[in-house]
């Protein structure tokens, strides 16, 4: 699965420690999600959805071997 | 990290560090010194105890974390009940074969190895999931 929380980060000119407190993770879990070492629950990546204001299908895509 | 969180963090190391000193006190002590048999089992029972303090901290730890953290924890616990079952199995087997050496091998000397293994289980897990990078940009 790959995502796009990097480029929505700096859309809105984030860090990772931003979107963390945001949405209430450590900036390490942040890390783990952004380079695609974790795959974050339903609830989490809606909670990123929410603050990106982006649907949550266009910050986690699958993809082909998925 | 919020302060609660780091606070809570704290405590529990806290109450890991007691658990150490105190299971450390009471083997130099009951290994050291001559005691009567009640007072030798009474200091046995203070690292069950600390013990159980720590692992309600603990317990109670991970209803604060994230589920990065959660997933890392409950792998270097997994990694840590397999190697040390690997451990017992393997010392068990070659005590039939070797009698080996209470003095070296009894049950006091196995619960470092423990420890160890936990915490190579934290490091391996940490690792995988990249948790300890630092590049925040």
């Amino acid at each position: 699965m790959k995502n796009t929380i990097k480029v929505e980060r700096a859309k809105k000119n984030w860090t990772q420690a931003d979107l963390a407190d945001k949405i209430g993770v450590s900036r390490q879990a942040i890390n783990s999600i952004e380079t695609g070492k974790f795959i974050p629950s339903t609830a989490l990546a809606l909670k990123m959805a929410r603050v990106f204001g982006t649907p949550v299908e266009i910050i986690f895509q699958l993809e082909k071997s998925d | 990290m919020n302060k609660s969180k780091k606070h809570l963090s704290n405590r529990v190391f806290v109450y890991a560090v007691l658990w150490v000193v105190s299971y450390g006190g009471s083997l130099l002590a009951l290994k050291n010194l001559t005691l009567e048999k009640e007072v030798g089992i009474v200091l046995s029972m203070i690292p069950v105890l600390t013990f159980a303090v720590f692992i309600y901290k603990f317990y109670r730890g991970i209803f604060i974390m994230d589920e990065v953290q959660i997933k890392i924890q409950m792998e270097a616990v997994v990694i840590a009940f397999t190697f040390g079952l690997l451990m017992l199995m393997t010392l068990g087997l070659l005590d039939l074969v070797l009698a080996l050496n209470k003095e070296d091998w009894g049950y006091r000397h196995l619960v470092p190895y423990f420890v160890i293994f936990y915490i190579i289980g934290l490091l391996i897990s940490k690792r995988k999931y990249n948790f300890d990078h630092e590049k925040h940009d």
